[in-house]
């Protein structure tokens, strides 16, 4: 399973989106706490042996730690970089949870993570993958084989059956990590815990240049000063104004996307 | 690491100054000592508005100051005295105070307890974070361990030093809190504000790393108690103390008073435009010598603030320093005990004769009248108006009529402010008995 190492109190620079993060204050998301507490449970229910992984500087192991002390076996650090992307996060875990039935992540971190990492992970090792569920329902008789619930759209849920080998990634609230006993925070403390290296990844397309949101600046004529406050501050938001119709668009998928990012950096997403 | 884990030769609650100090003393005398910290990490949990008097260290970290994660280094200070629309300010300055061996610094908990705790575990001290203590592990009336908030989370040792801060808990189980009265405590809040460092040394009329005290007396509105204000590298901590029961009485809100100060002409524009970025609240024990609980237990100590080892005496506001002496005394006493197999009351009677031997509980014993002093109605609202007013009077240039005289001045403005001879008299003989 996956954990990672993330600042729960970050400061952000309000005017240039300059983030700044402390050790300190940094630890494991309550997704990643699930997905734990989900992990020790199959290996209760299944048997074999819990291999948590992180990918991140050493001050990362903490988390390991803290999964060590609730009942993990095995612990292994992927030395990266904080800044690593996602495909290059996945890549270094999936070189070493290759051959796990069931890889477990949380569904995103909280430093605004995009959740991509256990899709990525789940494309690498060619394992069904079973994204946002809510809760899972583990037969003690069919181990390997995990019985998710994940939410849809308008209230809605869907039920999944996923087949080892496979990657679940769940939500924070499903469930909550036990509290670790004091025997096992002490055992932790000297557990050892394994440090591989990622594998040089090529990139497969230039990488984006991601920044905090701008909306581009627009001209607009002042208006007219008959119009009371409320109207004019409506007429420079352009709150009333008609707004292009939605646009059904049938793509080729490659243009399908090229033509979303073109859409994002209009708006403002994208640089 | 002993050989059972639950196992140790002292158990330490608590990883702020007294705590660290303890378990490092513990440590470095090849005794096996967990510390205990119920936040994620040293400091997580403090809060302190003030000034760090390290020298007490000098035996313990010898050049202790090339490492302290020091904010600042006080070589300003002054002692402010408001009335609502006057201030009157005695600052003083020395660049002795901005070399080593230094005298204060200011500091961020966060910071400065994890460096002290990380000393201890260096010196062999196992830190365990996140685990509060929720009771002690008794045999009759004699303490052999503490009860964790853990699953099998007892931790059994000889000794425990009960470092766990004020309104402590583990004392009072032990039944060393006799008298724990809401008088002998106040409420002290602060706001952290965040603001350009140039801008910090432009404010204050700093350099460097030198920083700068303000104690404020008068500040807090209808609620006896006092104000500061303390600069860090990039930010200023501004705040009040207040009184508990009169807190209580008053029906002001904390943050209304600290709000009231920052809104006084003399505060307003050293905190313009300070970026908030921390606000907290913690009771601070103020009761002084008179008020401490017991301090000696069978198997049990008791250091820190949660001795009420806080100094409040007006001119010297001191915490942390005690803090880590009583410490380092709770240590010395438990090894002591655990070299001789006795860790009743008994063996460990050598930590109050430390404590007395040493400036611990002879600062708090020579200044124990400070307290009912500093806070009594006089100091709080009389005085400062009178003083300020004499002053005024003294200022104040309204030609063509010629200058009164600072005596003539003082009888008018002590007839009109309601100061009586007999009182200031006797509060001034209390005083010079108190700091003299």
């Amino acid at each position: 399973m996956c954990q990672k190492w993330v600042d729960h109190r970050p400061e952000v620079d309000p005017l240039t989106g300059a983030v700044t993060t402390d050790p300190r204050t940094s630890a494991a998301s309550a997704a990643d706490h699930a997905a734990l507490e989900w992990g020790l449970r199959m290996v209760e229910g299944w048997g074999g042996e819990l291999l948590v992984a992180t990918a991140g500087p050493a001050a990362a192991e903490v988390v390991l730690r803290e999964a060590l002390a609730a009942g993990a076996h095995h612990a292994v650090r992927i030395d990266l970089e904080a800044t690593a992307t996602s495909e290059e996060v996945a890549a270094g875990l999936a070189e070493r949870l290759a051959g796990a039935d069931v890889v477990l992540c949380g569904d995103w971190s909280l430093d605004r993570g995009s959740g991509s990492v256990p899709a990525f992970l789940a494309a690498q090792l060619a394992a069904a993958s079973g994204l946002g569920c809510t809760v899972l329902a583990l037969d003690p008789d069919r181990p390997g084989e995990v019985r998710a619930e994940r939410r849809l759209d308008g209230g809605r849920r869907e039920r999944l059956v996923l087949e080892s080998p496979a990657v679940v990634s769940v939500e924070g609230g499903g469930t909550r990590l036990r509290r670790a006993s004091l025997a096992g925070v002490l055992q932790a403390r000297e557990a050892a815990v394994e440090v591989a290296s990622a594998p040089p990844l090529t990139p497969s397309r230039p990488p984006l240049r991601i920044g905090p949101y701008r909306p581009r600046p627009r001209s607009r004529p002042a208006p007219s000063a008959e119009l009371t406050a409320r109207e004019r501050i409506l007429v420079l938001t352009g709150t009333p104004a008609d707004r292009p119709p939605p646009q059904l668009l049938v793509l080729e998928p490659a243009a399908a996307a090229d033509r979303i990012l073109d859409q994002l950096r209009t708006w403002g997403y994208l640089l | 690491m002993p050989e059972t884990f639950q196992d140790f030769d002292a158990v330490v609650v608590g990883a702020g100054p007294a705590g660290s100090t303890a378990a490092l003393v513990l440590a470095r005398a090849g005794r096996r000592v967990a510390l205990l910290e119920r936040g994620p990490y040293p400091g997580s949990k403090n809060m302190y508005g003030g000034v760090v008097y390290g020298r007490v260290l000098d035996g313990l970290l010898p050049a202790w100051w090339d490492e302290v994660p020091a904010q600042r280094w006080v070589t300003r200070r002054s002692t402010m005295v408001l009335t609502p629309t006057q201030a009157l300010s005695v600052d003083f300055r020395t660049q002795a105070w901005g070399s080593p061996p230094y005298n204060g610094c200011t500091t961020l908990r966060p910071d400065f307890d994890r460096w002290l705790a990380g000393k201890a575990e260096e010196a062999g001290a196992v830190l365990i974070t996140s685990t509060t203590a929720t009771g002690l592990l008794r045999q009759g009336t004699r303490t052999v361990g503490v009860r964790t908030d853990r699953p099998q989370g007892d931790l059994r040792a000889p000794v425990v030093v009960a470092c766990d801060g004020v309104n402590s808990f583990l004392a009072k189980e032990a039944g060393l809190y006799h008298h724990p009265e809401p008088e002998h405590f106040t409420l002290g809040v602060k706001e952290v504000l965040g603001l350009p460092r140039h801008e910090v040394e432009k404010r204050f009329a700093l350099q460097g790393d030198e920083g700068m005290d303000i104690e404020i007396l008068g500040g807090t509105g209808p609620v006896p108690g006092g104000g500061f204000l303390y600069t860090n590298l990039d930010s200023i901590a501004v705040g009040v103390v207040l009184h508990l029961p009169a807190l209580a009485a008053s029906r002001r809100r904390p943050e209304d008073l600290i709000a009231d100060l920052k809104a006084h002409p003399a505060i307003a524009p050293l905190v313009a435009g300070g970026d908030l970025k921390e606000f907290s609240a913690h009771l601070i024990p103020e009761g002084g010598y008179e008020a401490m609980p017991g301090v000696v237990a069978d198997g049990l100590l008791v250091a820190g603030d949660a001795a009420g080892l806080c100094l409040a005496a007006g001119l010297w506001l001191e915490g942390v320093n005690f803090a880590i002496a009583s410490g380092q005394a709770a240590a010395e006493a438990a090894i002591e005990a655990l070299r001789s197999g006795d860790s009743s009351a008994a063996g460990l009677a050598g930590y109050r004769r430390r404590l007395e031997a040493s400036f611990v509980l002879q600062d708090h014993k020579k200044l124990r009248r400070a307290p009912g002093l500093v806070l009594s109605e006089r100091v709080q609202h009389q005085y400062p108006k009178a003083l300020c007013d004499v002053v005024e009077a003294l200022f104040t240039v309204d030609n063509p009529a010629p200058k009164r005289g600072a005596l003539r001045a003082a009888r008018a403005v002590g007839k009109n402010d309601g100061v009586r001879l007999r009182d200031l008299a006797r509060d001034l003989y209390t005083m010079a008995r108190t700091f003299g």
